[in-house]
């Protein structure tokens, strides 16, 4: 496969030096420091902020049992020394014990995993099919009825709270229709509400940058051209239009999953009780399991470094691809 | 460099988006809205129709436009007897000021760091927007949560925490529009007749990146507000026997089946401010495309 040389102009970045081998190790590298900054935010917090013995003893212990505490956790090693067996200790996996669940914390985050990954691609794909289909009829007609109802809903869709939005659609579909169970995970049909609540909210956002996105390529003197030529509005918008936008498209619904990794999907979770991760933090947070939160963040802000690599080299790839034929 | 494009994608409308939609006077009615709003927060006791803490059994869990002994409740009851709307009036002054304290300190850190990286260039550019990148790419909303449930949730901590929520997204932008000033003629002119950094820096190239400011400044008060109804939400933000729209929704949820009026009605009441806020910001957004 050749590697294109052209260097990328325009691009917010600055210019792709080498070729993209170069361009996915510096990007491999970036994302490495930056869950290493994750690792090292949550320490310090963990270990200057709070005392974790005090944490960690139960609330009748006495001076001397915390002490005891804090010498069998290691806390009266050097800081330095503590900061780098934690580190060793991450990224070996050993994230130390629940005390809630009486088992590794690991195994508590990763029981609860996949169905935060499958709730996510529920969410996104059903976010990607209305905001994308939606986005790119309103932005070809701007200023029509169905642009205007639109992009009113979809204003709206990111002005309410997610986690909200998720209780008014119990409200409507389980408790007034009853269509759908209120909340766990029994079966399919336990998937539905939370993956629309994230699909409305996340499709809205998606809609209103495709929408603009089309709106700005249809007002290139191409479309113009094409038009004058008597090609069909219709022929235009899907065959030209859309193979100009499709990138940007398609860059869009990556950092809109990239933005539910960040945070925006456990709230979600936790209206639904849907077993994933964010439900496993707040009971976590509620307990008091800092291990078990503190491998949850983790793993989390791992998946958010990951994906938001495969976005962005998913963007350099296709734009080369593009840049070389 | 996560959110470049789309960063590209939503500067870019006010070009290309049809004017016809935007030419009414529609607006005002968010501004207006926006007014009553400053106006519960300021001066509650004027508002409210109740005593929004007065417990009266004989009247709990009233459904919405239902009436008391004491009058028409308009938002309903709570399981206590408190009157919904009077606590939801109450809950203005809290909601308003926590999102607007934390939005202007990470709009105050954000500005000054982008104009110190846009007008320096070169290494501290690099180091401040690598950091900035760096914490886009975190799931800065867990290590709030992860914060806030190891130091106790209190009102301070959350006005410390949301900050880090937007200053990157203000630092882009002022960043980018400080590159294009600082090629300017009459920074030149300033440098040579001896200004000092700051004072081209506050007098010359702050009053530039303004209206860009402005409109961003109005949309993440809105985002803001979403973050600490999340966290109040959660467990870990706001905590009785303090009052935030986001509270609200919290306590009303076991009650979901029997009262949804709770749940539904604090939530409402949120997102048309938080619509009223983007709307606004649109209208500005045009002014400044305008002004530039």
């Amino acid at each position: 496969m050749p590697t294109p040389q052209t260097p990328a102009a325009g691009r917010p970045d600055g210019p792709a030096a080498g070729g993209l081998v170069l361009l996915i190790l510096r990007r491999l590298r970036d994302g490495i420091i930056t869950l290493a900054l994750v690792v090292a935010v949550i320490f310090v917090l963990t270990n200057l902020v709070g005392d974790p013995a005090l944490v960690y003893a139960p609330v009748d212990a006495t001076d001397e049992e915390v002490e005891r505490l804090a010498r069998a956790f290691g806390l009266d090693d050097p800081f330095l020394q503590r900061f780098a067996e934690y580190f060793v200790d991450v990224f070996t996996g050993d994230f130390g014990d629940s005390h809630w669940q009486k088992r590794p914390a690991l195994n508590a985050v990763f029981d609860a995993l996949p169905n935060t990954i499958m709730l996510t691609l529920a969410g996104i794909a059903g976010a990607a099919v209305f905001g994308i289909i939606g986005g790119i009829m309103a932005g070809a007609r701007p200023g029509s009825v169905f642009d205007r109802v639109n992009n009113l809903t979809s204003v709206a869709a990111l002005s309410v709270p997610n986690f909200w939005l998720g209780l008014l659609l119990i409200v409507v579909f389980s408790l007034r229709l009853g269509l759908f169970p209120t909340s766990g995970k029994l079966g399919w049909s336990s998937i539905v509400l939370p993956a629309a609540t994230v699909a409305i909210v996340h499709g809205g956002r998606i809609f209103q940058l495709v929408r603009s996105a089309t709106v700005e390529e249809m007002s290139k003197p191409y479309v113009l051209v094409a038009r004058s030529k008597g090609f069909p509005r219709r022929t235009v918008l899907w065959r030209h239009v859309l193979r100009n936008t499709g990138l940007t498209t398609a860059t869009i619904a990556g950092w809109e999953y990239v933005r539910l990794w960040g945070g925006a999907v456990f709230a979600i979770e936790w209206v639904f009780a849907w077993p994933g991760i964010g439900t496993l933090m707040i009971n976590a947070a509620h307990r008091q399991d800092f291990f078990v939160l503190q491998a949850a963040v983790i793993i989390a802000g791992a998946f958010v470094v990951t994906s938001n690599l495969l976005v962005d080299l998913m963007y350099r790839a296709i734009d080369n691809r593009v840049k070389a034929s | 460099m996560a959110t470049g494009a789309e960063t590209a994608a939503r500067a870019e409308p006010a070009a290309g988006r049809s004017r016809r939609s935007w030419r009414g006077h529609g607006w005002w009615v968010f501004a207006a809205f926006l007014v009553l709003m400053a106006a519960w927060a300021a001066v509650p006791e004027l508002f409210m129709p109740f005593d929004s803490d007065r417990l009266n059994p004989l009247r709990r869990l009233l459904s919405p436009l239902a009436v008391s002994d004491d009058g028409r409740h308009l938002a309903g009851t709570d399981s206590l007897g408190r009157d919904l709307f009077s606590q939801m009036i109450r809950g203005t002054r809290l909601t308003l000021y926590i999102a607007v304290v934390a939005t202007t300190i990470g709009a105050a850190v954000g500005v000054l760091v982008g104009m110190l990286a846009g007008y320096f260039g070169g290494l501290p550019d690099r180091l401040l927007m690598r950091l900035g990148e760096a914490q886009t790419a975190m799931p800065m909303f867990l290590v709030a949560i992860l914060l806030l449930s190891m130091l106790g949730p209190s009102v301070v901590i959350l006005i410390v925490v949301l900050p880090t929520l937007v200053w990157p997204i203000f630092a882009r932008v002022v960043r980018a529009e400080t590159l294009q000033v600082r090629e300017a003629t009459y920074i030149e002119a300033a440098v040579a007749t001896g200004c000092t950094v700051p004072a081209v820096l506050f007098t010359h190239v702050l009053p530039n990146v303004v209206p860009r400011i402005l409109v961003l400044y109005v949309v993440e008060i809105g985002h803001v507000m979403l973050a600490e109804a999340g966290l109040s939400f959660l467990g870990v933000g706001v905590q009785p026997p303090d009052v935030t729209w986001g509270l609200l929704i919290a306590d009303g949820r076991p009650l979901l089946t029997v009262a949804w009026w709770l749940t539904i009605l604090p939530g409402v009441l949120l997102g048309v401010v938080v619509l009223s806020l983007n709307m606004l910001s649109r209208r500005f957004e045009q002014y400044a495309g305008a002004a530039a």
